[in-house]
């Protein structure tokens, strides 16, 4: 397993942020307070891990970052614009351009090629073609997975899927990576291949990571740990030893 | 990506996507036949009412509506001079003839009958009943005192060529006049009814039993019927410029029968393609939902991935669309291939009112395949618009924890 040991966090540039971030969720005549006034903030390159068992709010914090849920109370700031004052149509601009993720289950299109599934983001994009293709085939080469663009999201391991998720997340050049349980699906080893790889990324094109897990192995990846529980956030800590700043 | 996807994506579920081609595939196959049948039927009844009436006919307008007294209507010969003079000009205009129609009584032994007598000018092959003679010979320009019978008239009266019946006709001045005529030949058309009413002789003796040198009327025939109309109105604006009182009727217009079979036929094909459509639009909104409803998840990942909602009904509805494309595509070749089979095998059937049983066929031409066409694709991506429509307005966060 490679491990580089280093991150490429800067310091005083906020990419995420929260503000008294809320989510009640009603079931029947009950309220269920999913997430309760939680203040959060991530830094340029910064490489953090949310950890927390089930049902602690965790992907739900994971989806109003991503802009693909909307808090009862409270802001979420990315790149210091406000989303909740964003259309649905500039929602959807910010997480083409801004954002990329990575799911527990991959979520890759069935129907379309490794490459293919690599590309949607470009085509969203409308990328000129050959860029287009010139981007893809680096990043496959760079999640080590070249030779198999042409295979469909079928015919690839649960490792080798979510390599092509975590390409399908940088190919656009995104500032935060969010990602969701990116290890449950998958064997210990293959998972801590895929953190590896992730925190190389980071590295190199200086993307903020955010992972949400109940994993305590992805935690040894973080920068900084942030536990979350009953939908409130207690501070981790950092892994100082691993980590450096720029 | 408009392509892919959705070409892709209705081959994920191979087995739904074939049914649902198969059923629009049917539905467009059976408008059809259902069209390719009354447009055959159109064309055979068009070719019988222009075999009968020419393309054009050219009268008084007293006649035409019928307000003349006695024979105030004949067109003299300097109205025919003019008239010829006006088509002379029409390249449309293959051949016209004059002619003139009278009643008159048909007496023959014992039995007498009332008769419809067209007097024409005998070799013209304007209305060349000649054509329809199965007995005995036509008339000749040689011919003076020769008559034409319908079969069912020959049969009626136990005539046969060669026989000599009487006619007795009014004149133009009031007066009766009367003459044998020789059967020359018997003649056969589609319809009994003309068959036992119709006489054709030669246009001089009829002028000579009715005591005028005018006619009625001047058929003519043009090279297309597609120049019907622009040669109508031609023809008509030359009339028109004269104080002539000529009008020029169509051959529909000369036949009421043909508008309320074509009005008729229109109104069953509409039917019979809005229960298909309809079948089809309700069989495929079912189909779409259900196959839209089970990417729930896949719909979530992708407008997470920054598609807009926008996006996200196109490419549903791009998928709608080349399954209606390939349904429809399909049913033609589908009903083509029904058609020919149809065709091929030569069902006959006896029409009420006619002597003769007609071979049925299926007419396909690009006209009378690219109505279904549509319409089978319309159907299809209507029914797509409301499935398109619940998938664009999905919330993303929901979406992805449909498992």
């Amino acid at each position: 397993m490679e491990e580089s040991g280093t991150f490429c966090y800067q310091r005083g540039t906020v990419s995420v942020e929260t503000k008294d971030l809320t989510k009640v969720y009603r079931v029947g005549t009950q309220e269920v307070r999913a997430l309760q006034s939680v203040n959060f903030e991530s830094e340029q390159g910064d490489f953090v891990v949310i950890n927390g068992p089930s049902g602690s709010g965790k992907t739900t914090f994971l989806n109003l970052i991503a802009a693909i849920d909307r808090p009862t109370s409270g802001e979420v700031f990315i790149e210091e614009q406000a989303t909740s004052r964003l259309s649905e149509g500039q929602l959807a601009k910010l997480r083409k351009e801004t954002i990329g993720l990575i799911f527990q289950t991959f979520n890759l299109i069935p129907v379309l090629s490794a490459f293919e599934n690599v590309e949607y983001p470009l085509l969203l994009q409308r990328i000129p073609r050959v860029q287009r293709r010139q981007r893809v085939a680096a990043l496959l080469d760079e999640v080590g997975l070249a030779d198999l663009g042409r295979r469909r999201p079928a015919e690839l391991s649960g490792g080798q899927r979510q390599r092509v998720a975590v390409a399908r997340a940088l190919v656009a050049q995104p500032k935060i990576v969010l990602a969701d349980e990116p290890t449950a699906n998958l064997d210990t080893e293959t998972g801590k291949r895929v953190m590896t790889l992730m925190r190389r990324l980071n590295k190199e094109h200086c993307v903020v990571f955010i992972v949400v897990t109940h994993d305590p192995v992805v935690t040894e990846y973080a920068r900084r740990t942030v536990n979350i529980r009953d939908g409130r956030l207690e501070d981790g800590g950092s892994n100082v030893a691993a980590g450096s700043t720029a | 990506m408009w392509l892919r996807v959705p070409l892709r994506s209705l081959l994920r579920n191979r087995r739904r996507t074939a049914l649902s081609i198969a059923i629009i595939a049917l539905g467009t196959a059976i408008s059809l036949f259902v069209l390719g049948f009354f447009a055959d039927s159109t064309r055979s009844i068009q070719e019988t009412t222009v075999q009968e009436f020419g393309t054009l006919q050219i009268a008084a307008k007293r006649f035409w509506d019928d307000t003349a007294e006695g024979y105030e209507y004949l067109l003299s010969q300097q109205d025919l001079a003019q008239v010829e003079a006006i088509l002379d000009r029409e390249d449309a205009v293959v051949s016209r003839s004059p002619q003139l129609s009278f009643s008159g009584l048909v007496a023959s032994g014992n039995s007498t009958k009332v008769v419809r007598a067209t007097a024409l000018v005998p070799g013209n092959k304007t209305l060349d009943v000649n054509d329809l003679v199965v007995e005995g010979r036509g008339l000749e320009p040689t011919d003076a005192a020769a008559v034409l019978v319908g079969r069912s008239f020959a049969e009626q009266l136990q005539i046969r060529p060669g026989d000599v019946i009487t006619l007795t006709v009014t004149t133009v001045d009031g007066a009766f006049n009367a003459s044998p005529l020789e059967i020359s030949g018997v003649y056969q058309f589609t319809s009994s009814q003309v068959e036992s009413q119709q006489i054709y002789l030669p246009l001089q003796f009829g002028q000579l039993l009715l005591n005028t040198d005018g006619v009625d009327s001047l058929v003519v025939m043009l090279d297309d019927l597609d120049s019907t109309q622009p040669a109508r109105a031609r023809i008509q604006g030359g009339l028109d410029l004269s104080p002539s009182g000529l009008e020029v009727k169509t051959w529909d217009e000369l036949s009421p029968f043909y508008e309320q079979l074509t009005g008729f036929f229109n109104a069953l094909f509409g039917v019979v393609t809005l229960a298909v459509s309809v079948l089809v639009f309700f069989i495929i909104l079912q189909v779409l939902t259900m196959s839209f409803l089970e990417r729930t998840r896949e719909v979530g990942t992708i407008r997470a991935l920054g598609t807009k909602r926008g996006e996200v009904f196109r490419l549903f509805f791009a998928e709608s669309f080349w399954l209606a494309l390939l349904g429809s595509g399909t049913g033609i070749a589908f009903g083509v291939v029904l058609g020919l089979a149809f065709n091929a095998v030569g069902i006959e059937w006896q029409p009420p009112g006619t002597v003769e049983p007609v071979v049925l066929g299926i007419r396909m031409t690009v006209q009378t395949a690219w109505l279904p066409f549509v319409v089978s694709v319309v159907a299809t991506l209507l029914s797509a618009i409301f499935p398109a429509v619940q998938a664009a307005r999905l919330q993303v966060a929901e979406a992805l924890r449909v498992t």
